[in-house]
Formats: structure tokens, sequence, C-alpha cells
């Protein structure tokens, strides 16, 4: 669009301008001149960045802008009172051409700068003593068929410029859906294999029990059946889009125990942190074990501060509960009388 | 003081069901606690039998979504011993009730045992950590917090876990009497630091009377 502007601005000036700056007769012909001559190299340092499809710089702008107006006030003073806004004046209109090249981007300051352009010639034009109502008549047409037309190319510009935006942002938006979607298949398929890990510990108790290999009257089977429940229940759980995961999957963990009749009190200290759920998982895991294997009564509390998750089970279980430290979480676990303890710790920033 | 006679409360909670459990509690209680007024708005703590009775058990919501720590604060600026009762486990708000001079804060998972025990030591002036506080006290993080020592950290966090000072006394390898003794002596520390209020006040004087803190600790 600058492009056209900027072609449109060469070929107004010199096929337009150039004639009456030659053959009419001015009161003082140099500062004409000068200005015929500025608005031509403002045009030729616009057409360095144009034409490169780069935006002007602003320190152009702001500085070609003023000196812009100042050459069309020089122009328009060159000219005879009596022929303003006639064809002698030939900057009026043409300058138009530069201010709209230099500010198509900024439509408000366009649009002030414009009318600053009217009020001054409009000034210089009342100045000279107030004119005959046909000669009033004639320049108020050019001026308005000069500035409609330039209005006319601002307004389709905007247009123009809005349109191609939200083409861009639909694209966009529809490239965002497309990744998405693909990422939601890959999350799912993964999940499909996480499960069937993770399913792996219940598959052959089930068999087990299917076949009468396994009798549901053992108590040994009954331990297997809650730890596997309780896993479920915690995997159901890590899936939930809830606002705090880790006491969601503890809470889960809880239900569990506490259908198999396990009365259990459970307290959470502290605000929600961000826990991966690798760690989630290896805090869960110790709490399963100890949960499960609780005869009668357990407390589980979650203790977190900025830096630091600890999360406690003081149980009633038989003593034969194996776990162990991974890399991030730490487990300690003892026996104390009837009752079984065991924290599982994890930092936040390790050290 | 009248304190030969039986000890006297009033319960402030928006449930009628919650005010007659907590009365039964109260009233079977050993030492039995007498509930000389009840009722769903903290006007009946301030007026008629309400208005002189040792201890408020006072419940934090009170048909509105907003936490009443206002009339908390009013209470405790009038010398009155409060035990809040609360549906929240929620540490924040559990430490800005300590803060403004509450006695104790329980959380309504917590059972009879503990109120009894929280509305016994407030109608003495003294303080009671149940375990959803100490869990609260532990996880503080603010900083205007006490500085408390290694062991004293150690018994909140085991007393949380566990919820039984014996099992904390077997694990730290001291008395439940010991255990007892730090808890008070933590809520002796928070209540010397943050803003004052007069059952703070009354909080330390009884303490140096126990034994608890020396005048030169002050």
């Amino acid at each position: 669009m600058r492009i056209i502007l900027v072609c449109a601005a060469v070929l107004l000036q010199f096929g337009l301008g150039l004639r009456p700056l030659l053959t009419h007769g001015y009161p003082s012909r140099w500062p004409a001149v000068a200005a015929f001559v500025v608005l031509a190299c403002v045009t030729a340092a616009c057409c360095g960045w144009v034409l490169r499809r780069r935006p002007l710089p602003v320190a152009l702008v702001a500085a070609a802008t003023p000196v812009v107006l100042a050459a069309s006030f020089c122009a328009t003073a060159a000219v005879a009172p009596d022929q303003r806004f006639q064809a002698p004046d030939w900057s009026f209109g043409l300058v138009g051409w530069h201010l709209l090249v230099l500010l198509l981007d900024r439509a408000r300051v366009l649009v002030a700068v414009l009318a600053t352009h009217l009020v001054a010639s409009t000034g210089l034009f009342l100045a000279a003593g107030v004119p005959e109502r046909a000669a009033f008549g004639a320049a108020g047409a050019a001026a308005f068929g000069a500035l409609a037309v330039q209005l006319a190319v601002l307004l389709i510009t905007r247009v123009l410029h809005r349109q191609s935006h939200e083409a861009t942002t639909e694209a966009e938006e529809r490239d965002r859906l497309a990744t998405r979607m693909l990422a939601a298949h890959q999350w799912e398929r993964d999940r499909h294999s996480v499960f069937a890990g993770q399913l792996g510990a219940t598959l052959p108790l089930l068999a087990g029990l299917a076949d009468g290999a396994l009798d549901p009257r053992d108590a040994g089977t009954q331990r297997r059946c809650a730890l596997a429940a309780t896993q479920l229940r915690r995997l159901f759980a890590e899936n939930d889009e809830v606002p705090d995961p880790l006491v969601h999957e503890v809470a889960a963990c809880v239900d569990a125990a506490e259908r198999r009749g396990v009365d259990v009190s459970f307290a959470v200290s502290g605000a929600a942190l961000p826990v991966p759920s690798q760690v989630r998982r290896e805090l869960t895991g110790p709490v399963i074990t100890a949960l499960s294997a609780a005869r009668g009564r357990a407390r589980v509390s979650v203790l977190r501060t900025d830096e630091e998750v600890r999360i406690a089970v003081v149980a009633d279980a038989c003593a034969d509960v194996v776990t162990a430290s991974t890399g991030r979480v730490v487990v300690e676990c003892g026996v104390h009388g009837e009752h079984l303890r065991l924290e599982a710790r994890w930092r936040k920033r390790p050290g | 003081m009248a304190q030969e006679a039986r000890l006297s409360a009033v319960i402030v909670d928006d449930h009628p069901a919650v005010r007659a459990g907590v009365a039964q509690w109260l009233v079977t209680g050993v030492p039995p606690i007498e509930v000389v007024a009840s009722g769903g708005d903290v006007r009946v703590a301030w007026t008629g039998d309400g208005a002189t009775a040792d201890v408020v058990v006072l419940d934090l919501h009170l048909g509105g979504p907003t936490p009443a720590l206002g009339e908390l604060r009013r209470l405790t600026e009038a010398g009155r011993q409060v035990v809040v009762y609360s549906m929240r486990a929620d540490s924040a708000i559990a430490l800005q009730c300590l803060e403004l001079g509450a006695l104790s804060y329980l959380t309504k998972a917590e059972g009879a045992e503990h109120l009894i025990e929280a509305a016994v030591a407030a109608a003495s002036g003294r303080a009671y950590t149940p375990p959803a506080l100490a869990g609260a006290l532990a996880g503080d993080r603010s900083t205007g917090r006490p500085t408390l020592s290694a062991r004293e950290t150690e018994v909140l966090v085991e007393w949380f876990q566990s919820e039984s000072k014996d099992f904390v006394g077997q694990r730290l390898g001291i008395s439940p009497r010991t255990v007892s003794t730090h808890l008070e002596h933590i809520r002796v520390k928070y209540a010397m630091s943050g803003r004052e209020a007069p059952t703070k006040a009354a909080l330390l004087a009884r303490a140096i009377q126990d034994g608890l803190v020396q005048l030169d600790d002050l």
C-alpha cells in the first residue's frame, strides 16, 4: 500500500506540480523551489524503507512530518494570494500524499496533521482579505476534493489492515487447535500405556481369584486386594482436573481405606504447591502401602511449606511393610509398639 | 472468682445440631462444663448468661462466606476466652485467629476430646494446641513468626502427624507431659509476637505463674 502511495506522491509531484512551478509567475520563486526540492527529498528518503518493505523509523517520521508541513507552508506562501487553492498552488493537495506515506500506520496523528495543514492553508487564504464568494467556493471545492481522496485512501487501508489481521489470528488459532489435538492424541496413547503398566499387579490378582488359585478368605489375599483397590483409586484420581492434585490423590487413598472399614483421620496443613506427577506417585506410594496394611485406625497428614512436602501415616498395622526411598522422595518407616509410622518427604530444591 | 463453681460456656454456631452436639460433649466431659447459653448469633455471648460465661465456643462461619474475624476480635479485646471451632482447616485462618487472641483453634474434624481440653484450658486462660493447629504452626512461614527451637518444631510436626502425645513422647524419648509443656511454650512465644490482645497478656501472665517462662524471657 505504501509503495502505491509513494508512486502516487512522485507522479503527482512531478506530473502536476512541476509544470505550474516552472510556468507560473510567483512573487518570490525560491521558497517554492526549495519546498519542491524538500518534498522530493522526503519522498526519496521514504523510498529507502518502503521499497525494502520495512516500517518507517519513528525518528524519520517525527522529523519529516514538520518538514513537510513547513515546506507546504512556504510553497503556499509563495503563491499570489488570489491564486491560492488553484493550479499554481501545487503543494496543497500534494502534501497530503506525503503525509499519507509518513503516517499511514498512525491514523489519529495523520488526521490531526491533515487538519492542521488545512487550517494553516485556510488561514493563509483568509489572511489576504475576505475573498469573493466564487473564489471561496472554488477554494472549498479544491480543498474538499483533495482531502476526500486522501481520507478515503486512509479508510480503505485501515479496513484492509483489519481484515488481514483477523485472517492471521484465525489461521493461528486453527494451527493452535491442530497442535492441541495432536498433543491430546499423544497424551491419550501415553495414558493407555501407563494404565497398562500400573494394572500389572492387579491383573494376576484378578486372574488368581477367577481361577480359584487365590482364596478370598485368606488374609494375605485380602491385603493384596486392599492394596490393588487403593492403587487403582489413586490412579483414577491422578487424571482428575483439580486445583490440589496431591491432596486429591491422598484423599482417594483415604477413601479407599475408609471403604474397607478403617477409621481414618485426615488432616492437611499449608497451601497447595505444584508437585510433579511422578513425585506425587512416589509420595503417595508409601501412603497406599501403609493404609492398605492398617487394621482399624489410621492418621494421615499432609504438611506443606513453600519448600517441603511431608506426608505421614500412623496406623495400627502389622510390621511387614516394605518401602524404599527413591531419588527425590525420602521414605522413613518405623514400628512403635502397636503402631506403624511411615513418612514420605520431598524437598522442592535438593540440598 | 467463682472458680469453685462449675465452669460455664456459651456456644455460638449457626447449626442447631452442632450446638446440641457440642453442648452434650461439654456437659458430659471431665470436668463437666455447663452450657449457659447458645445461639446462631454472636449476641448470645454478649447478653444474659452468655455475657459472663467462662469460655466462648465460636463457629467462624456464621451463615455467611466471610469468617467472623471481627466478632472474634471484639470478644478477645473484651478479655473473653475464645475457642474457635471451625469447618475449615485453613492454616492461614487458624494463624489469623491466634493473632487476634483466640486461645485455641479446632477444626470440626477434631472430636470431643480436643474440644473439652481446649475449653477447660481456655476457662483458666491457658492455650490449647490441637493437632490441626500444630500443623498450621509447623507450616507457618510468615515474616512475623516467633523463632522456634528444632525440638519445638519436631514436637509440632509429630503431634500433627500422630494426634497422640504418648506416641510423640515415645518417638522423641520424652514424657507426654513434656510434649504438652513444649506445646504451651510455643503458644507463649506466639502470644509474645504480633499484635497485642488482652487474652494474650493474660496467657503470658498465666505462663509466668505456671513457671513456663521467666520474667527475663519477655
